[in-house]
């Protein structure tokens, strides 16, 4: 461990501007070999475009500011050069091919060759294993397709990767938002061994419990900036940690008061979704449950558990068939396609933001606008009232805090956050009576999951009936009236917010407890 | 002042890039800027401007159709023989665009939507299929017009006066839109682009003043620009001003989410790939009509015209961004190309290549911007 205090990575003065926007105002940091820095910060904080500027992607001179690799002033023009210098970046969305193997991967464009220049397939695949075994990987072959492995054991390629690369630097941008529990404890034990070979690791996560197990030191950026020294974790509180990020304390995320309960609006009855590629199973058995007006109801299970499924059911866009009634107001309703979903007064908020809810070409406007058109247009040729439509989005956009220079702002130079807002302005200008958001605050910072949280609270307190799917625990505890807890394609408990602990729904949710007991 | 000249030279390119061959071919021959030639260049213009304009729309779903210049032949070929056997050219015309726009938009539409099959596939399958009814019908060789009436759709003029009348009609919509316009933003409280603004009315007067100098005298305005003045002015209003429109940007944009937000996908690409259909059976009759017959061949490869068009006028081929301005003006250079380089003489051949060089040009600047 004589290396250990040795800085390897130092950022001075990083400045970073995009078009209107200063994305890093003097970010300075140090990282050393043989620690984890946890970098945090709210999304649109600046890590994404930081870790760019470190990786090349974003390449000299288009920032200011130095950046030194063991004490050396680096200048990367690419890519390239980056990983030269022992840099390495696992970002959020994996670049692996799919259909390729695990050790074509790794060596992409480095392969062995023999002497006729074609590939030596025995070294190709013995050095690969070579590295799993440095790793301790036992779960996969190189021989494995990258396709029919998990997302966890991807990101365990894609550092093999890296350190193939000999990486001295390594960076993971996120690296559990897909991962199961096991995948995480995997992950976890290769940086610590990582760490113990010298290498820098610098750790970008939202997971506050996370950067307690695993980071040395943690770092917080805010608006573009370090906030702060580089902290080591013992010296710090989560609490601490938070107000750095969003600078300011926030005690009550979740709002306080009572709901009155309404109306029954929605009821399903014995629904069953067959599953969309495997004959014979179904995604969803049996589900049966009511949404009230003014309440909250919160659905929550483990991954896989056939929650997106049934929501997608009632929304109309499954995409394997669907049996069993759906009652909206006590009587029967044929929803075929979303358009007949929005038509009877339901939205859904998709928990995939990016492949299923922008268009990212397209304005503010545009995107807040498009599952309404019929507020903003007239007549039989549907002639859009562009005066209307900017009253409209320009009041929602005020309303939602959308930070943006303009309603003619493309979506795509928005922060997570910042779009989810805008999807959430889409959904509202439907005046939907059924809301249902599937993970509505996935990948978003504390501030803006705050605001999303008192907008359902206002918007149940109008009679709204809203149905929350999520993952994380402490939001449905803390939002949800009723708690609907699914596993195996079941709903296997209702809970209401009295009889709600995290014990009791991780139970049902494993399988663990049963209703009754 | 200079940033905003530079941002009005690169959001235009394509527009100055028409003024700056214009003018240098007006310099190189002095036949090219005559009223005649330019009414002629306008005339030619019109028949891939039109199945342009639906190809737009095709491209901005992220569709493509390579269909179209078979259905100019067959149509060509169809709406001659309906004549031969009896009916009148006003009955032959709308006839032939359902039984050869409408079927064949149909069924290239209904593969499309109904079972996702890749369009460029569904199409080029119909590329021959159509070439090949059109050589059956006519037996492969070509068949004359007998209605003399017809001959006026494709050849015709409106006498300088009534034209004059209409410009100065649409000159006057033009405004009130523009004032509109202005009006909308200032009731929002958005600010205006008025640098954007001042441009578009700059080029706008500039169009206005020309096609008062080609049109406003001698034969006077060929009926095909006028048809083809109608269908853009339609286009470029459903696109930018109505629901229907939206949905197009919305589908080409990213599909799932417009499934996602109520959009019916079936609905639109149906109506877009029968409207693109119509339009070619339109330039088809056109064309048959100014040639005086029809010719089996006819339309051959105008899918590549057709499609350049809107490339160069900045339509992105993975859809959901593209202007019908931008395709007419994609047009527009490949007419004026054309006629310009058959007038300084230069060989066929050697026209092939320059085309083909322009329209890679027009792609890799388009490339070049976006990645801005």
């Amino acid at each position: 461990m004589g290396h250990a205090s040795e800085v390897v990575l130092r950022m001075e003065h990083i400045v970073k501007e995009f078009p209107g926007v200063r994305a890093l105002d003097d970010v300075n940091f140090e990282a050393r070999a043989g620690e984890v820095l946890a970098l945090m910060g709210e999304n649109g904080a600046g890590k994404s475009t930081l870790m760019k500027v470190l990786g090349g992607v974003w390449p000299y001179p288009t920032y200011q500011g130095d950046i030194f690799i063991t004490g050396e002033i680096r200048r990367f023009y690419n890519t390239r050069e980056a990983e030269l210098s022992g840099v390495a970046i696992i970002y959020q969305e994996l670049n692996l091919i799919p259909e390729l193997s695990v050790a074509e991967n790794i060596f992409l464009d480095r392969q062995p060759t023999n002497r006729l220049g074609a590939i030596d397939w025995r070294r190709l695949n013995a050095d690969t294993q070579a590295l799993l075994d440095e790793l301790g990987i036992r779960d996969f072959t190189p021989t494995d397709q990258v396709r029919s492995i998990t997302v966890g054991k991807q990101q365990m390629v894609e550092i093999a990767k890296a350190l193939s690369k000999r990486a001295r630097i390594l960076v993971l941008d996120e690296p559990t938002s897909a991962l199961t529990d096991r995948e995480v404890a995997d992950l976890f034990r290769i940086i610590r061994k990582l760490k113990q070979d010298g290498v820098c690791l610098c750790y970008i996560s939202h997971k506050m419990e996370e950067i307690k197990a695993i980071a040395d030191r943690v770092v917080v950026l805010r608006d573009g900036r370090t906030i702060g020294e580089v902290t080591p974790i013992a010296d710090i509180s989560l609490e601490r940690i938070i107000a750095r990020m969003v600078g300011r304390d926030i005690r009550d995320m979740f709002p306080a008061g009572t709901r009155q309960r309404g109306d029954k609006i929605l009821e399903v009855r014995n629904l069953w979704v067959d599953h969309p590629d495997r004959p014979g199973e179904k995604s969803v058995s049996n589900a049966s449950f009511c949404a009230y007006r003014g309440e909250i109801l919160g659905i929550c299970g483990l991954m896989g558990a056939g929650r997106t499924e049934l929501v997608s059911a009632i929304f109309g866009a499954s995409p394997g068939a669907v049996h069993g009634d759906v009652l909206i107001e006590g009587s029967k309703v044929d929803i075929r396609s979303p358009t007949d979903a929005i038509e009877h007064g339901i939205a859904l908020l998709t928990e995939d933001r990016k492949a299923l809810g922008l268009f990212p070409g397209q304005s503010i406007a545009f995107n807040t606008t498009i599952a309404s058109l019929q507020t903003i247009s007239a007549g039989l040729l549907g002639i859009v009232d562009a005066g209307r439509e900017c009253m409209l989005v320009e009041n929602y956009v005020a309303q939602l805090g959308v930070k943006a220079p303009g309603i003619d702002t493309s979506v795509e130079t928005l922060s997570g956050g910042n779009q989810q807002k805008v999807i959430l302005g889409k959904w509202l200008n439907a005046s939907p009576t059924i809301f249902i958001l599937d993970e509505p605050t996935r990948g978003i910072d504390i501030g803006a999951k705050v605001e999303i949280y008192k907008l359902l609270d206002r918007l149940a307190g109008e009679g709204v009936a809203i149905i929350m799917v999520s993952s994380e625990l402490p939001e449905v505890l803390g939002m949800s009236d009723r708690i609907l807890v699914m596993r195996e394609g079941a709903i296997v408990a209702e809970v209401s917010r009295e009889e709600a602990t995290r014990e009791a729904i991780m139970e049902y949710a494993t399988g663990a407890r049963r209703t009754g007991e | 002042m200079q940033n905003n000249l530079l941002h009005f030279v690169k959001t235009n390119a394509t527009l100055i890039a028409l003024v700056v061959l214009t003018s240098a071919l007006a310099l190189a021959d002095p036949t090219f800027s005559t009223a005649r030639n330019l009414s002629n260049v306008a005339r030619q213009v019109t028949i891939v401007g039109i199945v342009g304009v639906g190809m737009t729309m095709v491209i901005l779903i992220a569709g493509i159709d390579l269909s179209v210049g078979s259905v100019v032949g067959v149509a060509a070929v169809v709406v001659t023989l309906l004549m031969q056997s009896g009916l009148a050219a006003w009955i032959a015309v709308p006839v032939t665009l359902v039984l050869v726009g409408g079927v064949i938009g149909l069924w290239n539409g209904f593969w499309i939507a109904h079972y996702r099959i890749p369009p460029f596939i569904i199409t080029l399958g119909m590329l021959t299929i159509a070439r090949g009814v059109a050589l059956t019908l006519s037996g492969g060789s070509s068949v004359p017009v007998v209605d003399p009436s017809f001959a006026g759709l494709g050849g015709g003029y409106i006498a300088p006066l009534p034209t004059l009348v209409m410009l100065a009609i649409s000159a006057v919509l033009y405004v009130t839109m523009l004032v509109r316009g202005l009006g909308d933003r200032a009731t929002s409280g958005g600010r205006g682009h008025v640098d954007g603004l001042a441009a578009g009315v700059i080029v706008a007067a500039l169009g206005f003043a020309l096609a008062v100098y080609v049109f406003g005298r001698g034969d006077g305005l060929p009926v095909p620009v006028a048809i083809f003045v109608v269908i853009a002015g339609i286009a470029i209003f459903v696109l930018g001003h109505t629901r229907f429109g939206r949905r197009l940007y919305a589908l080409g944009g990213n599909e799932e989410a417009a499934r996602l937000s109520g959009i019916n996908i079936y609905q639109t690409k149906m109506i877009v790939y029968v409207t693109v259909s119509l339009l070619a059976a339109l330039s088809g009759i056109l064309l048959a009509s100014r040639l005086n017959g029809a010719s089996p061949n006819l339309g051959t490869m105008f899918e590549l015209d057709a499609i350049a068009a809107v490339v160069i006028g900045g339509t992105s081929l993975a859809g959901g961004s593209g202007t019908i301005g931008g395709t007419i003006i994609g047009a527009l250079i490949i007419g004026v190309l054309n006629n310009g380089m058959s007038l300084l003489g230069v060989s066929s051949f050697y026209q092939l290549i320059i085309k083909g060089l322009i329209i890679s040009l027009a792609v890799w600047f388009d490339v070049l911007q976006k990645r801005k």
